[in-house]
């Protein structure tokens, strides 16, 4: 008995009995809601000591890539995600073509804005510990005790630079649910956010057209034209539109969409009476 | 687990750390996957500053018969990184039995994808100042280029360039590999065609990027194995 | 959230922070962060390590030959500009077929001499007619140097290996940051500067090491120490050259560069005090 209430007792990683921040001793149950483990600078302060190698100053600079403008609304037919799919690394643009919706499993889905290696990460992290989750309960996990786990997890590292702006979404008992998680500690529930630097143009578009009623098709053409405009504004967003919309049978994807054709396509279009 | 230096020094003061472990070292990568194979491909010159320490360094390592890494940045850091990829393909990560005796095979170009990621993420807080490129063949044979940032956020695609002259050389790849703003339809190119694209890639990135130079090693892996050709570049 | 990409993915400054609840560099440290030692020391003061070097060598050469590998350093170990200890050997026979030279602080290589030594005796001891060749020390300082800047603690050298192992002459160099390489012709310190120009060039001409004699190496490689000396402040006349062949480790006597420099120029000099 000694033995068994010593080794759960501990069971939250001693960093003796690790590599990789996963347990190389026998299977033990506890240890898969431990937090992985990282490694730490020897430094008085390993947090001015990270700053000041990702600093924009820093002689040899980390530049850690970025994700930029998402969005995600409820309405009535479920709730539609869009994202850019720009990263940049300062000034630099390193891709164009990022997955910034997380697909966490079937029902669940989490977007991008922030560090792009702190979403992914964490995010995957989620996924696993949701799928045990389904494995001892039986069933499905809620959206709002997904999204909790992961605002729990990254509060844990508050302030050590970890940068993680995300909306996870997803149809459990309660219908569709929407919520806004980073890496400060907010998690909010809500039917409209967008997330990230281009976040202020998209909000203006999408509070704009925005219509609980409307039907499935408007509300990913305004999800598409939301994005579309954000990246055309703001200079860290760009690249292509993904739309994704969530409803009662799981997520769907809604296509990939260039943000060059949409250009094109809206400047054919006449315009919209506003006011 | 606590410091193993003296604990009680006489220090009145804090004095700050001012070493910085991180160097430089420069040098250009390259990646690019086809229908049926990929080209792995890095330019041997190690630099610090305006000196060339030496001309002939390996920057790409083959790992299994379908995978080769590729990286640069930090010399100290990738050589480290390779090593401990290596070692982890021999002992897994989440079981205490190596992973070739664990699972009878090695371990695919996904999987080793994902174990990097997590690998540079381990270290996020103290991170690899090194940029990675997987290539390889997955599981269904056809070329995968996967690209990492420092602290292991990764994407498939379809071709990459990283290190020194990055910025010079995948302009010219989202043109001729993407056919990005050409007038011309998207099509496959062949293994004789993207090599011609690499060599002139580091060619010219040569003639401009003082980091990039020597030679080039250029690995192509096909479902026939990994073959590596050799090039000179100019040694100024 | 911050909604400024420029800030993603760094620490945030907390002097700007009223709201940030998390205390900062305090003693705790987050459940699952692993330490690896000296932040939130028990004495409540941070640990420090040396931050540059005292007692220093200078330059370092290595270049390889046909039969073999050649360095050479001077005997001086200064202290700042002090020409602190004049008779210091900074190239030390690591085993048979094995040579290790230092430059940068000459307490660290005493420490890595050590550590070698012991590690070569480990070996001796095991008597299973087995070897650390030098590849495989290279790879074992390697890791010491490179552990070390991973501390923050840095062991502050250029150590240069140089041997002969299965017929294959080797030749490398490790830095403080733990960059390792190999090359034909090496030169640490102020030396990058100074030799690193003649022996690669004279490599150039002959069309590589292997056309390389070895009096060809050795009167280069003296050039190269009489260049340095002649330029490089913090040298001295007094050197040592090694030799790695098949046949084993020679590291000469001393030697003198002041004979094979011409210093009468000076007697005709007027003025300046002169």
């Amino acid at each position: 008995m000694d033995a068994l209430v010593s080794k759960y007792a501990h069971s939250s990683a001693s960093p003796l009995d690790s590599s990789e921040g996963f347990s190389q001793a026998g299977f033990d149950a506890a240890q898969q809601f431990a937090l992985p483990m990282f490694d730490i600078p020897m430094v008085s302060n390993p947090i001015d000591f990270l700053r000041a190698h990702t600093d924009p100053s820093a002689e040899n600079r980390i530049r850690i890539q970025h994700g930029t403008t998402t969005l995600a609304f409820k309405f009535q037919g479920g709730i539609v995600v869009a994202v850019d799919s720009r990263a940049s690394g300062g000034s630099y643009i390193a891709s164009q073509t990022v997955k910034k919706v997380i697909e966490i499993n079937p029902y669940l889905l989490g977007t991008m804005a922030g560090g792009a290696a702190d979403c992914q990460y964490w995010e995957r992290e989620l996924g696993r510990r949701c799928r045990l989750y389904e494995l001892r309960n039986k069933e499905r996990i809620s959206v709002a005790a997904a999204s909790k786990i992961l605002s729990n997890m990254v509060y844990d590292y508050k302030g050590m630079g970890l940068s993680m702006g995300t909306m996870i979404t997803g149809w459990d008992k309660t219908g569709p649910a929407l919520y806004y998680v980073d890496s400060d500690g907010s998690r909010l529930k809500g039917e409209r956010f967008s997330v990230g630097s281009g976040s202020t143009f998209a909000y203006g578009v999408l509070d704009t057209g925005y219509d609980f009623d409307m039907s499935v098709d408007d509300a990913i053409a305004l999800g598409k034209r939301s994005i579309y405009h954000a990246c055309h504004r703001d200079a860290y967003s760009g690249g292509s539109v993904n739309v994704f919309h969530v409803k009662e049978s799981g997520w769907e994807f809604k296509g990939n969409f260039d943000f060059d054709k949409l250009h094109w396509d809206y400047q054919a279009q006449p315009k919209g009476q506003i006011v | 687990m606590m410091s193993t230096v003296p604990s009680e020094l006489p220090v009145t003061a804090p004095i700050e750390h001012r070493f910085d472990p991180y160097v430089d070292n420069g040098g250009t990568l390259l990646s690019i996957a086809g229908k049926d194979f990929c080209v792995v491909a890095a330019d041997t010159r190690l630099s610090e500053g305006y000196s060339i320490h030496t001309r002939y360094v390996p920057k790409s390592v083959k790992l299994s018969d379908k995978t080769v890494i590729s990286m640069g940045g930090c010399y100290a850091d990738c050589l480290t990184l390779t090593k401990r990829i290596q070692q982890n393909m021999e002992a897994s990560l989440v079981a205490p039995m190596w992973y070739r005796h664990a699972h009878g095979k090695t371990m695919s170009t996904a999987a080793i994808a994902q174990m990097l990621s997590i690998m540079l993420y381990q270290k996020r807080f103290f991170p690899f100042y090194s940029w990675c490129i997987l290539g390889g063949l997955d599981e269904e044979g056809r070329g995968a280029v996967y690209t990492y940032d420092p602290v292991g956020s990764y994407e498939r695609e379809a071709c990459r360039c990283a290190g020194s002259a990055s910025s010079l050389i995948q302009p010219f790849l989202d043109n001729q590999i993407n056919f990005k703003n050409q007038a011309s339809e998207r099509r496959e190119l062949s293994l004789d065609q993207v090599l011609r694209i690499t060599k002139d890639s580091f060619t010219s990135a040569t003639e401009r990027d003082i980091y990039t130079g020597d030679y080039l090693e250029i690995f192509v892996i096909t479902s026939n194995g990994v073959e590596l050709q050799k090039m000179g570049l100019k040694k100024d | 959230m911050d909604h400024f990409p420029t800030n993603w993915g760094n620490p945030r400054n907390e002097d700007g922070e009223s709201y940030n609840t998390y205390p900062m560099a305090s003693n705790k440290v987050p459940q699952g962060v692993q330490q690896i030692a000296g932040y939130g020391h028990a004495s409540g003061h941070p640990t420090t390590h040396t931050q540059s070097p005292v007692v220093t060598g200078t330059s370092v050469l290595g270049l390889k030959f046909k039969d073999g590998v050649l360095m050479a350093a001077d005997n001086l170990a200064s202290y700042g500009s002090l020409a602190r200890f004049r008779d210091v050997e900074r190239l030390h026979k690591v085993s048979d077929f094995t040579v290790i030279g230092a430059s940068g602080d000459i307490s660290d290589f005493q420490y890595v001499k050590h550590l070698l030594d012991a590690q070569m005796i480990k070996e001796y001891n095991a008597d299973d007619g087995h070897s650390l060749a030098t590849p495989h020390v290279f790879e074992y300082l390697w890791r010491i140097m490179y552990n070390r800047r991973s501390k923050m603690n840095p062991l502050w050298n250029t150590f240069v290996l140089g041997g002969v192992h299965k017929g294959e002459n080797f030749l490398g160099a490790i830095d403080l940051k733990g960059t390792p390489y190999q090359s034909p012709s090496i030169a640490t310190g102020f030396g990058s500067h100074l030799a690193t120009p003649m022996l690669r060039k004279a490599l150039d001409n002959a069309g590589g090491s292997e056309n390389l004699t070895r009096e060809e190496a050795e009167k280069l490689l003296v050039e190269c120490m009489k260049v340095c000396w002649l330029r490089d402040a913090r040298s001295s006349f007094k050197y040592q050259i090694a030799a790695i062949t098949s046949q084993g480790v020679s590291i000469s006597e001393p030697h003198d560069l002041r004979p094979l420099t011409y210093w009468e120029h000076g007697r005709d000099v007027r003025g300046y005090g002169a």
